[in-house]
């Protein structure tokens, strides 16, 4: 596939998620009608497409405020945007992304915006303290890539209309719970709309998630064609890899916009390792990413990884 | 009468596979253009900073003249140049005086402290690595333009409605082209 093609295609991917989430939503909406009452269907319905609208509007600075990223000046972080102007340029952006701090000691990186010409990068302090040029240079062109291929704006919308399902299933259980309401149909209707309410928020999540795995293999090899250097965007997963430290927001929310998944290590300390959480994983594991480039690139990971500097304490950044 | 249909038949597959080829090769043509442009506005920014260069090492080291003539032919010649590879070539002729120039400078430490110096060099090194980040993305764009231009079928499009296949922006003894190529379907 050329990158238009990619592009092209995951536009198509948007609009049969858009799709299929705005079914799911009638099916929702159509239960509470069916079960409760029809206005209350129609309530809800309304409620969270007003909600969604509401969400797409203030995604931006709602993804900033949940990560925590802050705005600066790009004189402050010279140094940085120039890569960042560089990695987009050999990506064929437009428009260079702006850059947004966070302040965390765990290194890593996202991108956001809905279009192109609105996205932004956003790096923690800690990608800025560990990273050698070579590698932050990759993790960056990851993330470009991500905006590249519009998987900023797909999973903006995935992100969007899980809320909204959660929210019109909330709305669902509320009116079982203490709907006072006649309720016709009978016991059928009744299951039928308990268990839609319970299952739609995971159906949501799970396409959500899949969408999201998916786009960080397309992203590495987009990383490292940008570059044309491989072994850069795996050196740079390694070194998330052997990182202990764990991002500050870490967030079920927020979990599939990293470049390292932040929440495997939560979970894999917390409830040990499920076989069904690797379905809610948000991120392929790191090894098989790095598998996927040694593959692409013809090469493999040395043992040591570089000392070189960090591009942050360098530059005096971080 | 059937033969009237399989005419007209066959003449709407062809202008169908005309029309898609077509614009294939468009869109391929618009992003070489495009890849184009993002080289052509470094090369810019990069001829403007040297006059600016010349004057503030001219004004510490006045009696080096033969490298400032150098400097600016090779300004010269990359502002002339035509073609991709022409301009390629010139480019790296400006690349090879600069860096004399820069030598020269190693001998003037007052000029090496200048603000002003400092500024330009940190500005020329900046131009140096967009360009080769145009670079890699215009000669990405063009491998591409030139795969479709020279392989069944989009061929039997191409050379009739006169696609040609376009120059890397490479000088020529060099072998910096992508080599990276990915299966992206996974």
């Amino acid at each position: 596939m050329t990158l238009q093609e990619q592009i092209r295609a995951n536009r198509l991917r948007s609009t049969i998620v858009v799709f299929g989430f705005v079914l799911l939503l009638l099916v929702l909406a159509g239960l509470i009608g069916f079960a409760f009452d029809i206005s209350l269907g129609v309530v809800a319905l309304v409620g969270a497409a007003a909600y969604g609208i509401f969400a797409l509007v203030r995604s931006r600075s709602m993804t900033a405020r949940l990560t925590g990223a802050r705005e600066v000046a790009p004189e402050a972080v010279r140094p940085l945007r120039r890569l960042v102007e560089n990695v987009s340029i050999a990506a064929g952006l437009p428009v260079t992304p702006e850059v947004r701090i966070v302040d965390d000691a765990a290194p890593n990186a996202y991108a956001a915006g809905l279009r192109p010409e609105k996205s932004y990068v956003g790096v923690t302090t800690g990608l800025l303290a560990t990273m050698p040029q070579r590698e932050l240079e990759a993790v960056l062109a990851h993330e470009v890539s991500h905006i590249r291929n519009r998987d900023t704006y797909l999973m903006t919308m995935a992100l969007v209309f899980a809320g909204v399902i959660a929210l019109i299933a909330d709305i669902g259980f509320r009116s079982i719970a203490y709907g006072g309401r006649s309720r016709r149909g009978g016991v059928l209707v009744l299951v039928l709309a308990i268990a839609g309410f319970l299952l739609a928020p995971y159906a949501a999540l799970l396409l959500r998630m899949s969408l999201s795995r998916r786009r960080e293999f397309l992203a590495d090899a987009g990383a490292a064609e940008i570059l044309n250097d491989p072994e850069a965007m795996a050196l740079a997963l390694r070194r998330l890899e052997q990182d202990p430290t764990t991002i500050k927001y870490a967030d079920a929310s927020t979990a599939h916009l990293w470049v390292e998944s932040p929440t495997d290590r939560l979970d894999s300390e917390r409830s040990g390792v499920l076989a069904l959480s690797r379905l809610f994983n948000t991120h392929p594991p790191i090894e098989s990413r790095i598998e996927a480039l040694e593959e692409a690139g013809g090469f493999r990971l040395p043992e040591q990884l570089p000392a070189d500097e960090a591009f942050g304490l360098q530059h005096g950044l971080g | 009468m059937l033969w009237l249909w399989i005419l007209i038949g066959v003449v709407a597959v062809v202008v169908l596979f005309a029309v898609v080829g077509y614009n294939r090769l468009v869109r391929l043509r618009n992003e070489v253009d495009t890849g184009w442009a993002n080289i052509d506005v470094q090369l810019q920014r990069r001829t403007d900073l040297i006059p600016n260069l010349v004057e503030t090492v001219r004004a510490y080291a006045a009696h080096e003249r033969g490298v400032f003539e150098e400097v600016t032919r090779a300004r010269t010649a990359l502002q002339q140049a035509g073609s991709p590879a022409t301009a390629a070539e010139a480019n790296e002729g400006l690349t090879a005086a600069i860096g004399r120039l820069f030598a020269v400078a190693e001998a003037y430490p007052d000029l090496k402290a200048s603000e002003n110096f400092l500024q330009l060099q940190e500005d020329l090194t900046d131009t140096e690595d967009k360009i080769s980040a145009a670079r890699r993305y215009y000669n990405a764009t063009v491998m591409r333009f030139n795969t479709a231009v020279q392989s069944v079928p989009w061929l039997f499009v191409a050379t009739p409605l006169g696609f040609h296949e376009r120059e890397f922006f490479s000088a020529q003894d060099d072998t910096a082209l992508p080599q990276v190529s990915f299966q992206t379907s996974n």
